[in-house]
């Protein structure tokens, strides 16, 4: 529980509340802190249909990194007469940067079956998976003891309290691969097969898992269903801002003086999130914020400059409007949380280049710009990065990533894609350099240069 | 049963009624010629294939007449289906235009182009489509991926380099075979075709995934290295056969059967799959009824062997006259007089051994 004791006493808080509760992770402690309120609630006094109007009021939006709102998700489903329904939890937390889920399933498994017990209800799954990434070898020892808690005490399985509902939950290992966090790789992994993504239409919400109507969600996304039903859709609406409603788990990571998980009510800005000893405690060893990237390792990489401010000179916040202020050509993304902090003695080639080799090494190969663009690219940057590249390279490089962004089956494409658009639209000098300056570069880092310097807003 | 309502699309400004359920290609194909996209992963005849090459990839302008926004990004044509009102783009898409071109690009990247000495040469869907889309030079300046060699069996030749995991043999053997033991194994650029531990493949139908195959990558072993297509003369035949249809098209020179294959539609598909007997073994022209020449498309490098007309027979017409205008030439020069290239008092079956550029050389002596 060493990371528990890091978490601040500001700001709202509803997921990582009990975090620190000695033994939150047994049913017994869960639920003499209230734990399961939301699963009596909702299935003894609520319909279907309006856990799912709830969940729309909340303004909930998909944790998993493409933000789209969970309760219309949810009213997608489709319900053929006689047709099973699915409820899948996406714990294939495999985005670099991102360790939410994991800090979630660990701490507090409870609170992510409890949520999941009220989503099958809203949507009918009796039986409900949750993939998990193989990485997390331990975990589904965790989710399985408190699943078998929950159902030693009523929660799950036949005639859940009484009320005829019934629902089990599986707990299905992945073998590892980043793919399998699509949400159809997944179910095809689910499935047992290969986990190719498949290629929408239809959408799992029509013909998911075995053919069937199905819903994919994240950890998160579902664990933020428990204080919805708790408070009710327009309480949690009014924490957050705008469209960022309720709070957010950031795990935040890199050269930062705190590096763990932090739930934050979307309401401060970057500047604070990184510098305040409530959260990440400034630059670790009293360097210089370099670079930034927000949102999981998919999402582009900003400057420090563009990164505390935005290009109209307005603070950035931490929510999906403002980091996505100016889209790609001077903002980023909230993402799946994946906060990644470089500092001045960081090297963005290579970065860029890790990154690369990541999603090379990821891509499922089975569509052409993802298969063969991801490792040209890879190559490319390999080479500038040994500094045996040309100026050339990175007009080729800026080719290729535009050539695979949207012409591919799965986002994967668009996320291999987005990093380097990003590195060279920003860092392009340090790209540069690397060619002028080959020997150079390969004994020492660009450092900070101007990418903290503020920027000129025209007035 | 109520008759499936017919939808309104235009592709590329042809206008064109298709029953719902329709994809974008298939309309596209009905219309044919340049509007039609190239597919190089999808198939008709297999279930659940294509969007996977990207090649086919279209603009959709507006979604329906019920729903006119335009699509955000370009989609699969193979894979997307009409809706009423649809307008569709593909060559007179810019954005089209360029992502293909992309795409040959990246099949290209590590496809070893040893078109030379492939089997595939003449009939590859690859060389069509990097003759009409691609450039004509690469960008890539690394080595090009290389795999273990797989053995599968006698029949199949299987060259990894040459594949561009279209999946089609996947989807065939699946489909058409009781057992499928060969898929897909790793993934990403180093993805490969394969049986899992070294595995004939010896269905009674897996000699389609031959057929199948746009590229050289898998091949018939019983032809290997004996001819190029376009020296052969195709002829559509039957056999009565207690498998399959017997319905074939022969590879013939003179008498001799090279090769047997499925009979291919104009995209390249197969109309009826043939079983390995017919495939394999039945390899002399009296195991067969001859129907007659198969029709190949004239642009086709196969149809330059004018086995349909008479062949040797046709002279090429004169042209002088018309790119001059009605003009005669101030002066004509034979290129054969000139070069000495062409003699005719050579014979090639009486020289001893290989010709060599000796015996052409009049001033050896």
């Amino acid at each position: 529980m060493a990371k528990a004791t890091q978490l601040n006493t500001m700001g709202r808080k509803l997921l990582l509340e009990k975090a620190h509760v000695e033994g939150i992770r047994y049913f017994d402690v869960y639920r003499r802190e209230g734990g399961y309120r939301s699963v009596e609630k909702a299935l003894k006094t609520m319909t279907q249909e309006e856990i799912v109007e709830e969940v729309k009021k909340s303004g909930l939006r998909g944790r998993g990194g493409a933000g789209f709102p969970a309760g219309m998700k949810w009213s997608f489903i489709a319900k053929p007469e006689g047709v099973p329904r699915h409820l899948v939890c996406n714990a294939d937390e495999s985005e670099p940067g991102t360790f939410k889920d994991r800090y979630l399933m660990e701490f507090i498994p409870h609170l992510l079956i409890e949520g999941l017990i009220v989503a099958s209800y809203a949507l009918g799954s009796h039986a409900t998976y949750i993939y998990i990434r193989g990485e997390y070898a331990w975990i589904p020892d965790i989710l399985e003891q408190a699943i078998a808690e929950a159902k030693a005490n009523g929660f799950l399985g036949k005639n859940i309290l009484g009320t005829g509902f019934d629902c089990e939950i599986y707990v299905q290992r992945g073998a590892g691969a980043y793919i399998c966090g699509e949400e159809t790789a997944l179910i095809e992994s689910l499935e047992g097969k290969r986990g190719n993504p498949r290629i929408k239409p239809p959408f799992p919400a029509i013909k998911g898992a075995w053919g069937r109507p199905t819903v994919v969600n994240n950890v998160e996304t579902l664990a933020a269903v428990v204080p919805i039903i708790n408070e009710g859709g327009e309480e949690y609406a009014k924490i957050g801002v705008g469209k960022s409603t309720g709070t957010k788990l950031i795990s935040a990571c890199g050269n930062i003086n705190k590096p763990g998980v932090y739930e934050i009510d979307m309401t401060i800005s970057v500047e604070e999130f990184i510098y305040s000893d409530e959260y990440c405690g400034g630059i670790a060893n009293g360097k210089r914020l370099k670079a930034c990237i927000p949102g999981g390792s998919s999402v582009p990489i900003l400057p420090a400059n563009l990164l505390l401010k935005t290009a109209k000179g307005e603070t950035r916040y931490m929510n999906y409007e403002s980091l996505s202020d100016g889209g790609f050509a001077t903002g980023s993304m909230m993402g799946s949380g994946g906060f990644i902090v470089l500092d001045e003695d960081q090297c963005v080639v290579r970065n860029t280049y890790s990154l690369a080799r990541f999603y090379r090494h990821e891509s499922c190969g089975q569509c052409s710009p993802c298969r063969e663009g991801t490792g040209w690219m890879e190559k490319l940057l390999l080479r500038l990065e040994k500094g045996e590249g040309k100026i050339s390279d990175i007009d080729l490089l800026w080719d290729i990533q535009s050539k695979i962004e949207g012409n591919t089956i799965c986002p994967l494409g668009d996320a291999a894609a987005w990093p380097v658009a990003a590195a060279i639209r920003h860092f392009r000098d340090e790209f540069e350099w690397h060619v002028t300056h080959a020997a150079e570069a390969q004994t020492r880092n660009y450092g900070l240069a101007h990418y903290a310097d503020p920027i000129h807003v025209p007035v | 049963m109520s008759e499936t309502p017919l939808f309104k699309v235009t592709i590329d400004n042809i206008t064109i009624e298709v029953p719902a359920g329709t994809t974008i290609l298939n309309a596209a194909r009905k219309i044919g010629g340049d509007v039609a996209p190239p597919a190089m992963c999808y198939y008709s005849k297999l279930e659940g294939s294509g969007g996977k090459c990207r090649t086919c990839l279209v603009e959709v302008s507006k979604g329906s007449e019920k729903d006119p926004r335009p699509m955000p990004k370009l989609v699969a044509s193979c894979r997307t289906t009409v809706m009423d009102g649809m307008e569709v783009k593909n060559i007179t898409s810019p954005k089209v235009v360029d992502a293909r071109a992309s795409i040959v690009e990246f099949l290209l990247l590590n496809h070893p182009l040893d078109c030379p000495i492939c089997d595939q040469a003449g009939e590859c869907h690859l060389q069509d489509l990097s003759y009409e889309h691609g450039k004509d030079g690469t960008r890539y300046e690394f080595q090009r991926r290389t795999f273990k060699k797989h053995d599968l069996g006698k029949y199949i030749q299987l060259h990894m380099t040459r594949c561009i995991l279209c999946y089609r043999c996947v989807f065939a053997a699946d489909q058409l075979s009781n057992k499928r033991v060969h898929g897909i194994l790793d993934r990403g650029d180093h993805s490969e075709i394969a049986t899992f531990i070294e595995k004939n493949l010896d269905n009674d139908f897996i000699g389609n995934v031959i057929d199948v195959c746009p590229v050289g990558a898998l091949t018939d072993k019983t032809f290997r290295f004996k001819n190029r297509v376009w020296f052969l003369k195709p002829m559509d035949a039957h056999r009565d056969c207690p498998t399959c249809s017997g319905k074939v098209t022969l590879w013939n020179r003179g008498e001799e059967v090279f090769r047997v294959t499925a009979r291919k539609d104009e995209w390249g598909e197969v109309e009826e799959w043939i079983c390995n007997d017919c495939r394999f073994e039945k390899k002399h022209a009296s195991d067969w009824v001859i129907e007659g020449p198969r029709m190949i498309d004239r642009h086709s490098v196969i149809a330059q062997g004018h086995y349909a007309g008479n062949v040797g027979q046709t002279i090429p017409n004169e042209t002088i006259n018309k790119v001059l205008h009605g003009r005669s030439p101030r002066l004509l020069m034979d290129i054969h007089s000139v070069s000495e290239v062409n003699q005719p008092n050579i014979d090639l079956s009486s020289i001893q051994g290989p010709a060599h550029s000796n015996n052409f050389n009049s001033n050896k002596d």
